[in-house]
């Protein structure tokens, strides 16, 4: 299954990275095939592309400030979470997509 | 509500002033209670103390705030006529006592952000609030100043019979009385009416009156009397919940002082205090004599009321490298005499010693300074050239031989501007010519062939000697003072001159004159120079045929005949304190006007580019040796103007030494053109930002900013210790605004990552340049982790705000990304030193530690 991803904290400097990084990590373990996109001080990097969404099954927004192009996710399932929740608790992020 | 109860008539009544039951509707009370025969006491019942009503003293001791229900009770032969006229006044007059003296408030400027340090704010501990002119830490014991302090002589006098002692006093309450009488009669506005009369009342006060007899038939002096009636009763009153109430004790105080002046005929307001201990001398602003009539070896800080930060005192104590603080609001009252306390001349507090918060904050604190010095470079020796190859001389400002010794020892390339007047005060005759010879010529000695600019005494204003007999006048900085006063007093400028000149023998002394305003007046210096050196010559004295003269730029009308100036003079110095204060037609010590005299002003910045430029069209020299120079965030600006010197207090030296080394003057000058350009001072700020000098040279990481084996007992404390550790680095001059950068993100929601680690981090300007640091500690502390468990790693990150986003965010990006894997944790918490955690962390995060 594919999913793709969107972190964003406050000031857009470490939880950005660390939850992307956790995800990731997360995801591998479970078998998904994940993109995580994330929108810090360097703006967004490793962007989600039309066929990236196309593709995916659901979006898991982990994030603190409103999502840039948010647009891109209409039609796809959502899942959103404060950020804290991709280091606190991963796992329940993953199955709340299964559900 | 009116009844009889026993003997007396009473009522009750509930206190409505948001102040309390202060100084001008008590002294209204007392009046009113004083018109009848009969006693009149009040009772608050919410503190059970009585108070006869026909004392202010009394009233205020009983300390009524807002809501206190009160009982009025009256008894003696006139009762029912007093209880009427009271209880008409507590429900007619007594409600509109409110409304606040016009100007009794007023703001002090340029403070800062007024809270305590976390760890101290988490300790419960309270303090007081300034503004740091002279920075440093001092601790000892509060000594007011202007305060009643009667001269040892005085004490042992013995009292004579008691009669007599008593009849003294009553002739000094009477002529203080009388003197406020006086002025009552022209007031000069209804703020000053009111003071005036609560001042009265205190005077006419019966249990004033009272304490002093009782003093007096214990055989104690009429003087001894008045202090420790006056000591009881501002011990009485600085014990109050109401700030408004304390701040009556200066009233007493005031009161008090009177009478003793009264008492002795003289004036003890300038009597000098003798220090004996460590002490912090608490004033509402002090004359520059009276400061060096203070010990310096006992004289550990300075408190001041008043006074703004560029005022003559706060220069002198700035030279003397003693910390100080100016607009303490209500410091008299609210430091008490003879408590321990700490000034912080860098936060700006005045905190109480004692507590085991404050004691533990202020020995990490000194350590911190202790190691700051040690570890940021001192370069003593080579002049300050920027990058594109522009020489900019650092010079000092001096005004004693012992601080142009330490000026030398910081690297100075010389002394921008030797102040002389400082010889002159304080003592009842001019300083010899020998004895000025003798500093000068050392000084030139000491030099070694660094010039030495001395400038001619600046006398008058608010620096005055007895022996000038100058007048008192209404508006000393538009005065006689500088250069106007030396045709009168022309044999004192005589002997500097010849003193000055004859050390010229000696190295490269400059002389340079202040004030200067016309041609005609720099004609007449250098006429006087002349007159000298003929003298000199004739005498066979050897001196420097060819002496540099210079004039000080600070009166607006010398920078439009310059082009007559620089006909006349070899070199010109900036003396931006004066010249913004007239320019701007703005008080500097005027805390209501402080804010107006910002050298970055628009208006300003232009005038200052158009005088430099046109002195160098002339082909001569400008400095600059005003205060404007020796902030150290000017220095793009000042770069950008061409200045060929600038003068500073010697501190500063190595600091503005190095960023100059690091800014380009090119870039300086477009930068001070667009400054030039703006029309609002928020943008010239943001420009002068932009243009500090790049920090680029400082790597991400060093081994200073890790710390391993923290001994850190909670969130806090951590905080602080990493930020100190910035701090001792260089790499923050601003702890305060970084803590509360981190700690604000932290509000957001706590960083704690789990597993034992957490990434503080922020986007500040506090910190001056984007940096990594590590703290390990041996126990771990809560740090509301996600996983709720405690953590004993910390990991911050801070980045500036103004810089290119892009610049380290990958290493940032990195370093979060990393945190998440296990083997690089496990990693940071086996390392074993911060050497090897420092080569770790570069490797890793792919960075250079150089």
């Amino acid at each position: 299954m594919k999913i793709v991803a969107v972190t964003a904290c406050p000031t857009g400097i470490a939880h950005t990275y660390m939850a992307a990084a956790r995800l990731e990590k997360v995801a591998k373990t479970l078998g998904f095939e994940i993109k995580v996109e994330t929108q810090g001080a360097m703006g967004i990097e490793n962007k989600l592309t039309e066929s990236d969404i196309r593709q995916a099954q659901a979006v898991i927004l982990a994030v603190d400030i409103a999502v840039e192009e948010r647009e891109r996710f209409n039609g796809i399932k959502v899942i959103q979470v404060p950020l804290q929740e991709a280091l606190k608790d991963p796992h329940s992020i993953f199955a709340k997509i299964q559900r | 509500m009116t009844q009889r109860s026993g003997t007396s008539l009473e009522f009750a009544f509930v206190c409505s002033l948001s102040d309390g039951l202060h100084a001008r509707p008590a002294s209204q009370l007392a009046e009113v209670a004083n018109e009848f025969a009969s006693e009149c006491f009040l009772t608050n019942l919410r503190t059970g103390s009585v108070a006869s009503l026909k004392s202010v003293l009394a009233i205020l001791s009983t300390d009524i705030r807002q809501g206190d229900r009160c009982i009025v009770q009256v008894r003696g032969q006139d009762e029912s006529a007093a209880h009427a006229a009271l209880l008409s006044f507590v429900e007619q007059v007594l409600p509109a006592c409110d409304v606040p003296l016009a100007g009794a408030h007023t703001t002090t400027a340029g403070t800062l952000s007024r809270t305590l340090p976390r760890t101290l704010r988490a300790a419960g501990v309270k303090g007081c609030f300034g503004t740091p002119v002279s920075q440093g830490i001092g601790q000892g014991k509060v000594i007011p100043l202007n305060g009643m302090a009667l001269p040892r002589e005085l004490k042992t006098r013995a009292a004579s019979d008691p009669q007599a002692e008593l009849a003294q006093i009553k002739r000094a309450i009477a002529a203080v009385r009388a003197r406020i009488q006086e002025k009552l009669t022209h007031p000069q506005s209804p703020t000053e009416t009111a003071v005036l009369q609560a001042d009265l009342a205190m005077a006419s006060d019966v249990s004033l009156a009272q304490k002093l007899a009782e003093h007096v038939s214990q055989g104690k002096s009429a003087g001894q009397a008045v202090m420790e009636a006056g000591e009881f009763f501002i011990d009485l009153l600085r014990h109050s919940e109401s700030e408004y109430i304390r701040e009556r004790a200066l009233d007493i105080e005031e009161i008090c002082l009177q009478l003793l002046q009264e008492i002795y005929g003289l004036d003890l307001q300038t009597a000098a205090i003798e220090l004996r201990e460590p002490s912090v001398v608490v004033a509402e602003t002090l004359a520059p004599q009276q400061l060096l009539g203070l010990d310096r070896q006992w004289l550990k800080a300075l408190v001041l009321e008043h006074s703004g930060a560029t005022s003559h005192v706060v220069i002198l104590a700035r030279s003397l490298g003693i910390p100080t603080l100016v607009g303490v609001k209500s410091a008299r009252s609210m430091l008490l005499a003879g408590q321990e306390v700490v000034v912080d001349a860098i936060r700006g507090l005045v905190l109480p010693q004692g507590s085991p918060a404050v004691q533990k904050f202020y020995e990490r604190e000194l350590k911190t300074l202790e190691l700051r010095r040690e570890f940021l470079p001192v370069e003593t020796t080579g002049p300050a050239i920027t990058t594109d190859g522009k020489t900019l001389e650092v010079a000092a400002n001096s005004s004693s031989y012992e601080e142009l010794s330490l000026a030398f020892e910081k690297g100075a390339d010389g002394i921008g501007l030797f102040r002389t007047e400082m010889a002159y005060l304080q003592r009842q005759h001019p300083p010899s010519e020998d004895e000025q010879f003798a500093v000068y010529a050392e000084a030139a000695r000491v030099a070694a062939g660094r010039p030495v600019i001395i400038r001619t005494f600046d006398l008058g204003g608010d620096k005055s000697a007895p022996y000038l007999k100058l007048p008192a006048e209404d508006n000393p900085f538009l005065g006689y003072r500088g250069v106007r006063i030396y045709a009168e007093h022309h044999q004192l400028l005589r002997a500097q001159l010849r003193a000055l000149l004859r050390a010229s023998a000696f190295g490269q002394v400059q002389v340079m004159a202040p004030m200067i305003s016309s041609l005609d007046e720099v004609l007449q210096f250098k006429a006087a120079i002349s007159e000298a050196k003929q003298d000199l010559h004739r005498k066979g004295i050897a001196f420097q045929s060819d002496l540099m003269i210079g004039i000080m730029i600070e009166v607006p009308s010398s920078a439009f005949i310059l082009d007559q100036l620089c006909a006349e003079v070899d070199f010109f110095s900036l003396g931006t304190n004066d010249l913004n204060q007239y320019f701007l037609a703005a008080d500097r010590n005027n805390p209501k006007t402080a804010d107006l005299t910002d050298a970055l002003h628009p208006g300003f910045v232009r005038f200052l580019k158009r005088i430099v430029d046109d002195i160098h069209a002339a082909g001569k020299w400008v400095g600059m040796c005003g205060e404007m120079a020796s902030e150290i965030r000017h220095l793009p600006l000042l770069v950008g103007l061409g200045l060929d010197e600038i003068s500073l207090p010697a501190a500063g030296i190595p600091a503005v030494k190095r960023a100059v080394s690091q800014l380009s003057a090119a870039e300086c000058e477009r930068a001070l053109t667009a400054i030039m350009a703006c029309r609002e001072p928020s943008a010239m700020e943001e420009l002068l930002e932009r243009a500090q000098p790049a920090r680029s040279a400082q790597p991400l990481l060093s081994k200073e900013l890790v710390l391993l084996g923290s001994q850190s007992q909670d969130k806090e404390e951590a905080m602080q210790e990493i930020v100190d550790a910035f701090y001792v680095a260089g790499r923050t001059e601003d702890r305060q605004r970084l803590e509360e950068a981190l700690w604000s993100r932290e509000a957001v929601y706590a960083t704690g990552l789990g597993y034992g680690f957490a990434a503080p981090h922020c986007k500040s300007d506090a910190v001056i340049a984007d940096s990594i640091g590590v703290l390990r500690l041996i126990k771990p502390i809560d740090w509301g982790s996600v996983d709720t468990k405690p953590v004993n790693m910390i990991i911050l990150i801070a980045m500036r705000e103004s810089q290119n986003p892009t610049r380290h965010m990958k290493v940032f990006s990195r370093l979060a990304r990393k945190l998440m894997n296990e083997d690089f944790r496990g990693h940071l918490l086996a390392v074993e030193n911060a050497h090897e955690m420092a080569t770790y962390l570069a490797q890793q995060l792919e960075i250079s530690l150089h």
